[in-house]
C-alpha cells in the first residue's frame, strides 16, 4: 500500500472539519480525537507505523467526503477505512518477501544501552518528585511488585484510599500516561538516544 | 470483579493478536464507544508491558508481544519508560498510605450534650495521664531500643562494605572474562546473553561455540567479529538451525569498531532460540545493493 501523508489537499481537509461541525474548534477537537484513535487501532494490530497509517486513513475519508459521498458519522467511517488498510497491510505482507534492508529492529527496546536506561530513569524520577507526595506514593504502590504481590498490594492500596479497584486503576493509569509524557519530554530536552 | 477479569483476559488476546478478526472488531468497536472500556483496555496494556519487562509473560506470550507488539516506535518508548518504573519501583518501598482524616468526628463531638462532653473531656485527661506514665515506662524501652538500632547500623555498615568488596570482585571478574573472550561476559547484563564468533570456523568443526540462556536472558546478542577487507557500507544476517529451518533475518546491520578491528552484532530474541544447533550467514550489501557471503558461523544454544 501507498502511504502518502502529505496527499491531503485543503479543500478535502475543510470539508472534513466541516462535516465535523460548524464550529471550527470543536470540529478540530473531534478530529484529534479521531486520529487519537485511528494511531491506537493501527498501534493495537502490530502496525510498525501507526501514525503514517492514520493520516493516509483520514486522506482518504477527506477525499471521499470531496467526491460528494454522504457520511453520516465520521468516526466510524474512518475506523472502517482503517480496516481495509489493515487488511491491505497483511495482504501486501503476505505477497512480498521482507525487504530486510528496510526493515526496523524490532526489538530496539529490549537492549537499550545502559547509558540510556540510566536517562530513562533519572528523567522519571525528576517527573515522579514532581508529583504530591499522595499520587507519588500511589503510583510507586500501584506497579510494585511481582504477581501476587501486585495483586496484593493493588488491593491494600485501594482499601486504604477507599476507593474500588477501578477507580484506582484509572487513576493510576492516568498518572503513569502523565508521567510517560513528562519522562519523554525530560529525555527530548536532554537529547537521548531514540528508538 | 469477575467481569473486569473476563475483560483483561480478553484484552490480553486482543493486545498479543491471539483473536480472529471478528472478535478484534468487537473489542475495538467497544473501545471507541466505551470511555471506561478504552481506559480498561490501555491499563491492561501498561500491565502487559510490565509483565514482559519483569519477565512474567509465558514463552508463548512473550513470543507474541515480541513481534507484534514492539512493531511500532511509540510501543517501545512505552517498553523503555515500563522499564524505568520498574527500576524505581523495586528500589522504593513505600509505606501503607493514611486514609484521609474524618474532620466530621471534630464536628459530631461539638453536637454532643454538656454530660457527653464532660465524660469525652474526662477520658482524655485519663487518657493524657495514662499516656504520660506509659512515656516514662517507655523511656528506658527506647535507650535499649537506640542501643540496639546503633548495633543494626553498624551490621548494616558492614554488609555494605562487604556488598562494596563483592561489587569489585564481581567487576574484576567480568574485566577477565572480557579479555578471555568468553561467553560469560553476558553475566553482567542479566537480560542479555552475548556470544563471540569469529571467522575462520568451519561447520566440520567439532566443537562449536555454547550460547548458554538462562531463564531471565531475554536477548541473545551475536557479536561477529570481521576481518579487514569484510568493508561494507550494510551487513544482513541470515539465521538457521543446522536442518536449514529459517529462524530470522536481520538487515541494515553496521559495523562497529571492536578493539583493533571491527564487529557486526545480532540481536535475537531469546525465545525464538530452541536448544540445538544454528548456522549464522553473514552477508555484505554494497553500495549498489549487491550482496556478497562474508561468512557462515556456527553455534549451540544451550539452557540453563
Amino acid at each position: 500500500m501507498a502511504v502518502d501523508p502529505a496527499a491531503l489537499t485543503q479543500p478535502a481537509f475543510d470539508g472534513l472539519l466541516a462535516l465535523l461541525g460548524g464550529d471550527r474548534d470543536v470540529a478540530a477537537d473531534r478530529y484529534l480525537d479521531i486520529r487519537r484513535n485511528l494511531v491506537r487501532l493501527f498501534e493495537w494490530r502490530g502496525c510498525m507505523t501507526p501514525e503514517e497509517y492514520a493520516d493516509e486513513t483520514i486522506n482518504r475519508c477527506a477525499r471521499k467526503i470531496a467526491e460528494g459521498d454522504v457520511i453520516r458519522d465520521v468516526a466510524t467511517y474512518c475506523i472502517g477505512i482503517a480496516r481495509k488498510l489493515l487488511l491491505e497491510m497483511g495482504r501486501d505482507r503476505a505477497r512480498q518477501p521482507w525487504p530486510l534492508e528496510e526493515a526496523p529492529e524490532p526489538q530496539a527496546a529490549a537492549h537499550e544501552p545502559d547509558h540510556d536506561r540510566d536517562r530513562h530513569v533519572e528523567c522519571l524520577r525528576l517527573c515522579l518528585g514532581r508529583l504530591s507526595a499522595g499520587d507519588r506514593q500511589l503510583i510507586l504502590r500501584y506497579y510494585q511488585g511481582d504477581k501476587r504481590a501486585k495483586i496484593n498490594n493493588r488491593s491494600g492500596l485501594g482499601r486504604a484510599l477507599g476507593i474500588s479497584a477501578g477507580t484506582l486503576r484509572m487513576r493510576a493509569l492516568r498518572l503513569r500516561a502523565g508521567l510517560q509524557l513528562c519522562a519523554g519530554n525530560c529525555l527530548q530536552n536532554r537529547g537521548a538516544t531514540r528508538p | 470483579m469477575r467481569s473486569q477479569r473476563n475483560n483483561e483476559t480478553s484484552h490480553v488476546k486482543y493486545l498479543l493478536g491471539k483473536m480472529t478478526e471478528e472478535e478484534q472488531g468487537d473489542v475495538e468497536d467497544r473501545a471507541f464507544a466505551d470511555a471506561d472500556y478504552l481506559s480498561a483496555l490501555e491499563a491492561t496494556e501498561a500491565d502487559l508491558i510490565d509483565d514482559y519487562v519483569r519477565g512474567e509473560l509465558s514463552q508463548s506470550d512473550r513470543r507474541s508481544f515480541e513481534f507484534r507488539f514492539l512493531t511500532s516506535r511509540e510501543r517501545r518508548r512505552k517498553v523503555e519508560f515500563a522499564r524505568a518504573l520498574a527500576t524505581i519501583t523495586s528500589e522504593s518501598k513505600t509505606q501503607e498510605p493514611r486514609a484521609p482524616a474524618r474532620p466530621f468526628f471534630m464536628r459530631a463531638l461539638w453536637g454532643w450534650n454538656p454530660v457527653l462532653q464532660f465524660a469525652a473531656a474526662a477520658a482524655v485527661l485519663i487518657c493524657i495521664a495514662g499516656g504520660a506514665w506509659l512515656v516514662s515506662e517507655n523511656a528506658a524501652s527506647r535507650a535499649r531500643v537506640a542501643a540496639l538500632e546503633a548495633e543494626r547500623r553498624g551490621f548494616e555498615a558492614r554488609e555494605q562494605s562487604l556488598r562494596q568488596q563483592l561489587g569489585e570482585e564481581q567487576n574484576r571478574a567480568a574485566a577477565l572474562a572480557a579479555q578471555n573472550r568468553q561467553p560469560s561476559e553476558a553475566a553482567r547484563a542479566p537480560l542479555v546473553a552475548a556470544l563471540v564468533l569469529v571467522p575462520g570456523l568451519s561447520r566440520a568443526r567439532t566443537e562449536v561455540e555454547q550460547l548458554v540462556l538462562s531463564p531471565s536472558v531475554q536477548i541473545a546478542r551475536l557479536d561477529i567479529e570481521l576481518e579487514s577487507r569484510d568493508d561494507f557500507p550494510r551487513f544482513r544476517a541470515e539465521l538457521r538451525t543446522r536442518r536449514g529451518e529459517e529462524v530470522l533475518s536481520r538487515g541494515n546491520l553496521v559495523r562497529r569498531k571492536s578493539g583493533p578491528g571491527f564487529a557486526v552484532s545480532v540481536d535475537v530474541p531469546a525465545s525464538a532460540l530452541a536448544v540445538g544447533d544454528y548456522e549464522l550467514a553473514l552477508k555484505g550489501i554494497a553500495a549498489d545493493r549487491t550482496s556478497q557471503d562474508v561468512g557462515y558461523y556456527y553455534f549451540g544454544v544451550q539452557r540453563r
